[in-house]
């Protein structure tokens, strides 16, 4: 019978504390970033899919299309191409491409790359209405990024 | 032609008491939809609906617009006359009862000496709309959530009716406007305070809201039992939910918050409806508050609270109310 | 004032006819669900002529109690039950029809020559004007005992329920 009143007690008691905290939260200011019209700094530790980097140097990428990257692709959506040119060292790069659409982002090419040509891009905003927006051309990026 | 003049009044009172019931039922929901999803929010410390009209004063209306626009899905193996039927049935009992409250002194639809009465058995259809809408979908969750809801208004009527009889006893009457009019120096919550307890508890639980959300759990039930219910069908059991969180609400000011009293206004025997609906709606507050703050309760703890405390305190309340009125 | 007339006698036609669909769909339904259901409608039907004959009251008491209540638990027990198999078996074929119609047939025409040879004495005088009050008043003083008697069945329908329940029980814990 005393357990019955107690409980009573403890359990009304509970629930004012219970009322008290989230009439205290009503009054708080918001948390929440409205997305579409505040955006958050995103990490630089953000892996998104592959991106050439550019080199300072040269103000071009760094990569030798050696094709590293592309065979050790485990989902095969890496083609790197190159043509022999007049007065260069090696191949010139004249086709990279990602098919993100296969990426499982595991991070191999980037990995395996003998001149830290690729990293990881910061793009997190990716949404598209046909699979074709996603076979992303990775040389265009830097030419338009540079 | 005589005759129809003289009952052209009566008409016109009939015609307008229809309108301004269906303006409340869909007002309410319109301004409760919006409150409980903006309260929700800041309770959560998100700005909740912002992006239709100013801070999404909007939202509601567009809301509505899309829910008329949408298919009436019927599930192949339902009972199709019960699936359609179960949420008018939800819906159409709310306006009787708007019908007998006294907003102020002046406005009311019509003073029966049975109002209380009416609301209750009114008040009753919804299980029934909620067991045929169950019933119907032809459904697990739908069946599982009508069974819930069946077992939880029946328990909580008690406790609900037992706290009521307990001021019909000490004003004598039935009649929403003479109990609203018998609390002119204090109001019953103050003579009454377990009852209102006990009413506040018994009327989350019979408008089915958290924490008695249990005929529509959705961690458990999906949607209960209109998980099968889409378009305007669906708006209708919203509506209705609503609706009768205003009616119960209201009662609650009638019985034990005095009605319409308050600081006197100009004109107070219409004004009197401001101060009604302020009451009203901080209770409806109180609701949207409580809901988004306690965690869903178990059903043996929800049927265990009813039938060990609620009922035995109405019971012993409704006592000392009977002894008091006989010796004073 | 002779428009409320019609309208008054609108509104009895109009619950006579809800009775008597309410009844037949209890009857007739072969859906254990649907027969319940039109009981509901039917008091309602009721609950509609209480009104006309002008107790509010006994109307909303109805409406309480027999839908608000006693439906919804008729209601809860059929969806407890397994329903859909009922429809595969006909009640009303052959010998059955044969036998159904003439219970109702000797019914119909016993209670139909009673009424024929009966003098009806004209209804007594409306008393009191059916409020809360006046009927409150009359079934605790002067029909009280019949009152009381009532409520005895209700007393036996509640040990009735507890004991089938206990029965119940025990069973299972076998």
């Amino acid at each position: 019978m005393k357990s019955y009143f107690s409980e009573l007690f403890t359990g009304a008691w509970s629930l004012i504390i219970g009322l008290k905290v989230t009439i205290k939260a009503m009054f708080r200011p918001i948390v929440t970033v409205q997305y579409p019209r505040e955006k958050l700094e995103i990490t630089p530790n953000y892996r998104g899919h592959i991106d050439l980097v550019k080199d300072e140097e040269s103000g071009s990428h760094k990569c030798i299309t050696c094709g590293s990257c592309m065979r050790e692709c485990p989902s095969d959506c890496i083609v790197v191409d190159g043509e022999k040119r007049e007065g260069v060292k090696g191949k010139a790069l004249t086709v990279f491409t990602l098919d993100f659409t296969k990426c499982s982002l595991c991070g191999a090419c980037v990995e395996v790359c003998p001149t830290d040509a690729l990293d990881y891009s910061n793009d997190y905003e990716l949404a598209g209405f046909t699979r074709e927006e996603f076979h992303f051309d990775i040389l265009k990026r830097l030419e338009e990024r540079a | 032609m005589e005759t129809f003049y003289s009952i052209l009044p009566e008409l016109i009172r009939i015609v307008i008491c229809a309108a301004c019931g269906a303006i409340i039922v869909f007002g309410n929901a319109l301004v409760m939809g919006y409150a409980e999803r903006k309260l929700a929010g800041h309770i959560m410390l998100r700005p909740g609906p912002m992006e239709v009209g100013f801070h999404g004063i909007l939202q509601l209306v567009v809301d509505g617009l899309k829910l008329m626009g949408k298919q009436l899905v019927v599930p192949a193996q339902a009972d199709k006359p019960l699936f359609m039927i179960a949420p008018l049935l939800a819906f159409a009992p709310v306006f009787v009862p708007l019908l007998v409250l006294p907003f102020s002194e002046k406005i009311q639809g019509f003073d029966l000496d049975v109002g209380l009465l009416l609301i209750l058995a009114f008040a009753s259809l919804n299980v029934l709309a909620i067991l045929i809408g169950g019933w119907g979908s032809n459904n697990k969750y739908s069946l599982f959530g009508a069974f819930r809801s069946v077992a939880q208004n029946v328990a909580y009527e008690i406790p609900m009716l037992i706290s009521l009889l307990a001021i019909v006893f000490m004003t004598n009457t039935f009649s929403l406007r003479d109990i609203a009019a018998a609390q002119s120096p204090v109001w019953f919550v103050v003579l009454q305070p377990l009852a209102f307890l006990i009413y506040i508890v018994a009327m989350v639980a019979e408008t089915n809201r958290a924490p008695f959300d249990l005929p529509e759990a959705e961690s458990e039930l999906t949607a209960g039992f209109h998980t099968e219910y889409s378009g305007m069908s669906f708006s209708l059991f919203v509506l209705g939910e609503y609706a009768n969180m205003f009616i119960v609400c209201s009662i609650a000011t009638v019985f034990f918050l005095g009605g319409s009293s308050g600081i006197p206004l100009p004109y107070f025997e219409y004004s009197g409806a401001i101060w009604f609906l302020a009451k009203v709606y901080a209770l409806m507050f109180f609701l949207v508050w409580i809901r988004w703050t306690y965690p869903r309760t178990r059903f043996d703890q929800l049927m265990n609270f009813c039938w060990k405390y609620l009922i035995p305190f109405s019971l012993v309340n409704l006592l000392i109310t009977v002894v008091m009125v006989k010796l004073i | 004032m002779i428009v409320f007339q019609y309208i008054a006698e609108a509104l009895f036609y109009a619950f006579m006819i809800l009775t008597f669909l309410g009844g037949f769909m209890a009857v007739r339904s072969r859906m254990l669900m649907h027969a319940v259901l039109g009981l509901a409608v039917a008091l309602i039907g009721v609950a509609g002529l209480y009104f006309h004959l002008g107790s509010p009251f006994l109307a909303t008491m109805q409406v309480l109690i027999y839908v608000g209540a006693v439906c919804i638990m008729i209601v809860l027990g059929v969806m407890l039950g397994n329903t859909p198999d009922q429809l595969t078996t006909k009640n009303f074929s052959g010998r059955n029809l044969l036998l159904a119609l003439s219970a109702c047939a000797t019914g119909f025409f016993t209670l139909f020559i009673t009424i024929q040879q009966t003098k009806f004495a004209p209804a007594a005088q409306m008393v009191g004007d059916m409020s809360i009050r006046f009927v409150g008043e009359n079934l605790l003083y002067k029909y009280c005992l019949a009152f009381e008697l009532i409520s005895v069945i209700l007393l036996t329908a509640i040990i009735g329920a507890i004991i089938l329940a206990r029965g119940g029980r025990e069973e299972v814990a076998k």
